[in-house]
């Protein structure tokens, strides 16, 4: 009996199995009713998902698009290439897929647009895997606490505000203060100090020749192996602008999902969101604060919930997020800024007085954070560096007092020359990202005092020559310290004495 | 003012009252009354996609075929077969149209699906695939 039915079962299997075959062929198709400024209004495709691809058929060949409205009578699609080809009357069907792009090591060294085509001129790009561009974050129970340094090489923040692996630290200030110059730094840092993480840099509806610059500039510092671009410019539909964070974080996400680690900078979100806000008026979505959609903070908390170290588990890899904000006259509460600031684990903020004043990185010691860096900072650096914070904000404080009147007493004085130093110890030239050692000895330099009788113009000379000297003639020492333990007694007396030797040169 | 109904429950409605045997004229009449008064005149052609859609997903499928040439008793009952088993309908009408451009082939139109076998779709196909590379 029983053997009957399975009979019967099988039959009938192989019977809907030929009925599914059949029916194969028969694609759902649609009709463009309306196209304009990048969106295409679309009839039919009843089944079609949220965020699925469609392809629409030109003359030319296909367009793709992906649909973002579903709405009762129509679909409303935002392009992905040039609106130009695409007519009213053109048949549209489903990929039956979301968006996806290549992932994996071949992306290496390369520039390439949000879909993963080459821009460099160079071959075409085939990976064994493709990641899915709008991927959830990982669980809680995925995680681990951020706790591995992610060295930038510049002093400031690495001393004040450290940035650890699976971090997400906001670079927010107004336009040219060095937000992407601390973000290229950082960068420059990775290949300099051998940490392996890797870069990936997207930038968004940023200008060609900057994006040029920047990659000649990464190959000359020998950067470029262990970096992928992800370039968009201003020319680009707002679709791709949209999409170019996603899938530049996809390709990190392949790191970090081997046990590797990765860096993202996305340059930067305000323009991501002027983009999303484009897209999303001209699919009619009812506007709100500054015009941007009710959804734009979570346009920018699902991206950045992406970056994050991962557990033992599942290979303890991480993705490092630097997200780029531009303000406008320094206000920090506009709609944009303080929605990432709030998702951000911090901020490092520019200030354009700070700039001009010569003082660069143009970093705001009282209005920069960094809410988890403190327990992934490298051990030798924390040992020197734990007053730092408190004593700049102070000096600033105190030196716009001190303004105002010339009769200080001596206590105050001797605060006022020390945050003098140590603003000039803090100031640091582009491209020149410092190791531990040099972090750590630039920094004891000042705070023990030894430095006190050292002009404050005459700081960065004698910085550079207690550096060139303590390699010269105890690099073995200076090795051990780079490794980033806590440096040990002997050490800090051999750093003191040639100090001290250093600074009789610069007496002022 | 009242509220807009969308089109597709103003297809449904029709294609209901067509299955129920209820005469074309009153239908039409109140459809065409209603499109002129809310101003919505324009969506006549889709209002009748959506009925053909409606129509097709309760077993009346209305279709076209096309090809470049004149196609042979025999194969349009093939087509006809294939479409009856493919959609699963009980009623299956198919117009045969004969368009040079889709230079080979056949192509069988359906309501919201569409199952494309010409030498023109291969060409564009090829194209994109050529242009990707």
């Amino acid at each position: 009996m029983s053997e009957l039915s399975i009979t019967e079962l099988s039959k009938e299997l192989r019977s809907a199995i030929q009925s599914l075959e059949t029916t194969g062929n028969l694609d759902e198709v649609g009709v463009v009713l309306r196209i304009g400024d990048g969106v295409a209004w679309i009839y039919g495709l009843r089944d079609a998902g949220y965020s699925e691809v469609l392809e629409i058929e030109t003359d030319n060949g296909i367009v793709e698009a992906f649909a973002l409205n579903l709405l009762e009578d129509e679909i409303g699609a935002v392009l992905l290439g040039e609106d130009s080809e695409v007519k009213a009357g053109q048949g549209v069907r489903r990929k039956g897929s979301v968006l996806t792009v290549p992932v994996g090591p071949e992306l290496l060294g390369r520039v390439v647009d949000p879909l993963g085509r080459p821009l460099d001129g160079g071959p075409a790009i085939k990976t064994s895997q493709q990641g899915v561009v709008e991927r959830n974050a990982p669980g809680v129970m995925d995680r681990k606490s951020v706790h591995e340094p992610l060295m930038t090489g510049i002093v400031a923040i690495d001393a004040m505000f450290p940035i650890g692996r699976g971090q997400r630290e906001l670079i927010i200030g107004d336009r040219q203060t060095g937000k992407t110059a601390l973000a290229i730094d950082t960068m420059i840092n990775q290949a300099k100090q051998k940490t392996g993480v890797i870069n990936v840099y997207v930038a968004i509806g940023q200008k060609l020749s900057k994006i040029a610059r920047l990659v000649d500039r990464l190959k000359q510092e020998g950067v470029m192996d262990q970096t992928i671009i992800v370039a968009t410019s201003p020319s680009d539909p707002a679709s791709l602008l949209y999409l170019a964070p996603y899938a530049a974080t996809a390709m990190g996400e392949y790191f970090r999902d081997n046990s590797q680690h990765a860096l993202m900078i996305y340059d930067d979100l305000t323009k991501h969101a002027v983009a999303y806000r484009q897209m999303s008026l001209l699919l009619r979505r009812p506007p709100g604060r500054e015009a941007y959609p009710g959804d734009v903070f979570y346009l920018h908390s699902r991206l950045l919930e992406r970056s994050a170290k991962l557990s033992e588990d599942l290979g303890a890899g991480s993705l490092t997020a630097l997200p780029i904000i531009e303000t406008q006259a320094g206000d920090i509460s506009a709609y944009i800024p303080t929605n990432v600031i709030s998702i951000t684990d911090g901020q490092i903020f520019l200030e354009t007085d700070l700039f001009y004043q010569g003082i660069r990185p143009a970093i705001s010691a009282g209005l920069s954070v960094s809410r988890v860096g403190g327990a992934a900072q490298t051990p030798a650096v924390k040992s020197v560096s734990s007053h730092l914070k408190l004593g700049l904000s102070q000096f600033r404080e105190l030196a716009s007092f001190a303004q105002f009147g010339s009769d200080l007493d001596e206590a105050t004085k001797n605060q006022i020359e020390r945050g003098q130093r140590l603003t000039e110890l803090l100031k640091q030239h582009q491209y020149q990202p410092m190791s531990v050692w040099q972090q750590v000895v630039s920094i004891l330099a000042v705070t023990t005092g030894v430095f006190d009788v050292v002009p404050a113009a005459k700081i960065k000379d004698a910085q550079q020559a207690l550096l060139t000297r303590l390699w010269a003639d105890h690099k073995k020492e200076m090795d051990i310290l780079d490794r980033g333990a806590k440096p040990t007694d002997d050490l800090l007396k051999l750093i003191d004495t040639t100090a001290k030797t250093v600074a009789k040169g610069f007496e002022g | 003012m009242a509220r807009k109904i969308s089109r597709r429950a103003l297809a449904t409605y029709v294609a209901d009252q067509l299955l129920e045997g209820v005469a074309l004229e009153p239908i039409t009449q109140q459809i065409a009354a209603y499109l002129v008064e809310s101003h919505r005149i324009k969506e006549l052609d889709l209002l009748v996609r959506d009925i053909q859609t409606i129509l097709a997903e309760r077993g009346h499928v209305f279709g076209e075929v096309v090809s470049a040439y004149e196609l042979s008793e025999a194969t349009k009952k093939s087509i006809q077969e294939f479409t009856k088993q493919a959609t699963g309908a009980s009623d299956v009408r198919l117009e045969a149209v004969v368009d040079p451009a889709v230079l080979g082939g056949v192509k069988l139109r359906l309501p919201g699906k569409e199952y494309d076998a010409t030498i023109a779709r291969s060409l564009t196909t090829l194209r994109t695939r050529y242009k990707k590379a």
